[in-house]
């Protein structure tokens, strides 16, 4: 039964602490033992979420900025840990949060690449055998060996990207990373992205753009101040959130 | 649930080495002199302690400039391992924001470049060892492991100030302080029997001194340590890293939103 499912969230509450004036000083510290204000604010980002996700399902979550979508990622994902509830999931998990976690700019291409690789989960020979066919998807093969701050944005982006699919994870969490490069690498990493969708990864996908959205995925979140406001068939829910997006408009 | 962790660590090993390898790799490449700074720093300060110990105030320690070096390479160790690991936490802030892995691993990496780094200064030193002429005694085969200690002992201090540093950012200063402090209440420069007895049996109460003891016995006097130095040693090192872990244990949970 539980091995139907990849995600199980579970009554997810977390807030943040917003700090009226930070005090991060052993110095601020002491003093403030003497004078017992509260110095900071509970915002709660997420109220009481629980939903699951099926093996090879595909998840997408809508909702406006600030309203949770990229902390329940980050819970998925383990970055952050819940106040209350549980997250269960099953398999390997890597979080397309942003991509080129780790680049250095001093260091080459050659050596970003393995440090990214090996931050994303390979080995450190496993990754050097790929460095080839990464150079080659990121069409740029003559620039292995330049340092990464002669790169400019675009080809960053290419490299990390590259990278970032290698990896072969059984979950798949993916934060607004299908925007990278330019129009005809866009839908390079496009297709490719299809391609873990029908070899039967599960995917949260969080996006801006509804249409693809809807499209693409089994299922629909759409968070709303914290809670979900609705979710299930694509077409329903993100019909109701345009329809209540264009109400906020007028 | 230990063993868990050890697991974990384990199959996080290639990411620990790598990180490590290109904080070095990075460190020396920012330099002018690259790689001949490793060998030129501890070198400069040996030149200066050792003019002003054997001409300005006299000693009568045996193989003075040996004594020194060595001293002065494991003071490094425990000066660099615990202030990058002091700040590999918030260095490594992007990483360790997006992606999940046990939090150790960034501090153990960072205490591990500290290592590697001294390992290049103990090349410094055995050529140092062939330029004086000196044999070094038997009981030298017997280093690596107090080198061992001395790494699990600056990774406990580093698992300590780390996750207390993301909390209290003057810790950073307020511990180079204290290192200061520290390198003149450790015999390095000196002996510990050039002290009266009441003050020495204060200063040995620092666990670093009886570490710094036994390497300048195994290495320059063929001496084994007592029995009660190396408990004390092994002790020490003990509670310091579990206190350490423990606190690392408890204070990470909500790191990341405070970095």
């Amino acid at each position: 039964m539980e091995n139907e499912y990849s995600i199980i969230v579970k009554n997810v509450t977390k807030s943040f602490r917003i700090y009226h004036e930070k005090r991060n000083s052993v110095y601020e510290y002491l003093t403030s033992i003497f004078d017992r204000q509260k110095t900071y604010e509970k915002l709660t980002v997420l109220k009481d979420i629980s939903f699951s996700v099926k093996k090879g399902e595909m998840l997408g979550i809508v909702g406006f900025n600030g309203n949770g979508k990229t902390t329940l990622l980050k819970i998925i994902g383990n970055i952050y840990s819940p106040d209350e509830g549980t997250v269960v999931t099953n398999g390997k998990l890597t979080p397309f949060l942003e991509l080129g976690t780790g680049f250095n700019g001093e260091l080459t291409a050659r050596d970003n690449i393995i440090i990214y690789g090996v931050i994303l989960g390979f080995t450190k020979k496993q990754i050097k055998e790929k460095i080839e066919e990464i150079a080659k998807f990121a069409e740029l093969e003559k620039f292995l060996d330049t340092k990464l701050k002669n790169f400019s944005t675009g080809m960053n982006a290419r490299l990390a990207f590259s990278t970032a699919i290698q990896v072969n994870p059984d979950i798949l969490l993916v934060d607004e990373i299908l925007s990278v490069g330019d129009i005809l690498f866009q839908e390079k990493s496009f297709d490719t992205f299809m391609k873990f969708r029908k070899s039967g990864k599960t995917i949260v996908y969080v996006s801006h753009y509804i249409d693809q959205v809807q499209h693409l995925c089994d299922k629909v979140l759409w968070l709303h101040e914290g809670t979900i406001r609705e979710y299930g068939e694509p077409k329903k829910v993100v019909e109701a959130y345009r329809q209540f997006a264009e109400s906020k408009e007028k | 649930m230990s063993d868990n962790l050890l697991k974990q660590i384990w199959e996080k090993r290639s990411l620990i080495v790598i990180l490590a390898i290109n904080d070095v790799k990075l460190r020396y490449r920012k330099s002018v002199l690259g790689f001949l700074w490793s060998f030129l720093e501890p070198l400069l300060m040996l030149a200066v302690l050792y003019f002003v110990f054997t001409n300005v105030i006299k000693n009568n320690i045996q193989n003075y400039p040996l004594y020194l070096l060595l001293g002065l390479i494991m003071w490094y160790m425990v000066q660099r391992s615990t202030l990058m690991g002091q700040s590999s936490l918030l260095e490594r802030a992007g990483i360790i924001q997006k992606v999940y892995f046990r939090r150790e691993i960034i501090v153990i990496s960072s205490c591990l470049t500290a290592l590697i780094m001294m390992g290049f200064e103990f090349l410094a030193f055995s050529f140092f060892i062939v330029v004086f002429h000196f044999v070094p005694p038997v009981t030298i085969v017997l280093l690596p492991l107090l080198l061992i200690d001395l790494f699990i002992f600056t990774l406990g201090i580093s698992l300590f100030l780390s996750v207390l540093t993301v909390y209290f950012r003057d810790l950073k200063f307020i511990w180079q302080i204290l290192l200061q402090m520290g390198f003149f209440v450790t015999p390095i420069i000196y002996k510990l029997d050039m002290f009266p007895e009441y003050i020495r049996n204060i200063l040995q109460l620092n666990p670093i001194v009886p570490i710094l003891d036994t390497a300048h016995g195994l290495v320059l006097y063929g001496s084994l340590p007592t029995l009660k130095e190396t408990l004390y040693i092994i002790a020490s090192t003990a509670i310091i890293f579990i206190i350490g872990y423990l606190v690392f244990r408890i204070k990470s949970k909500r790191i990341i939103e405070e970095l």
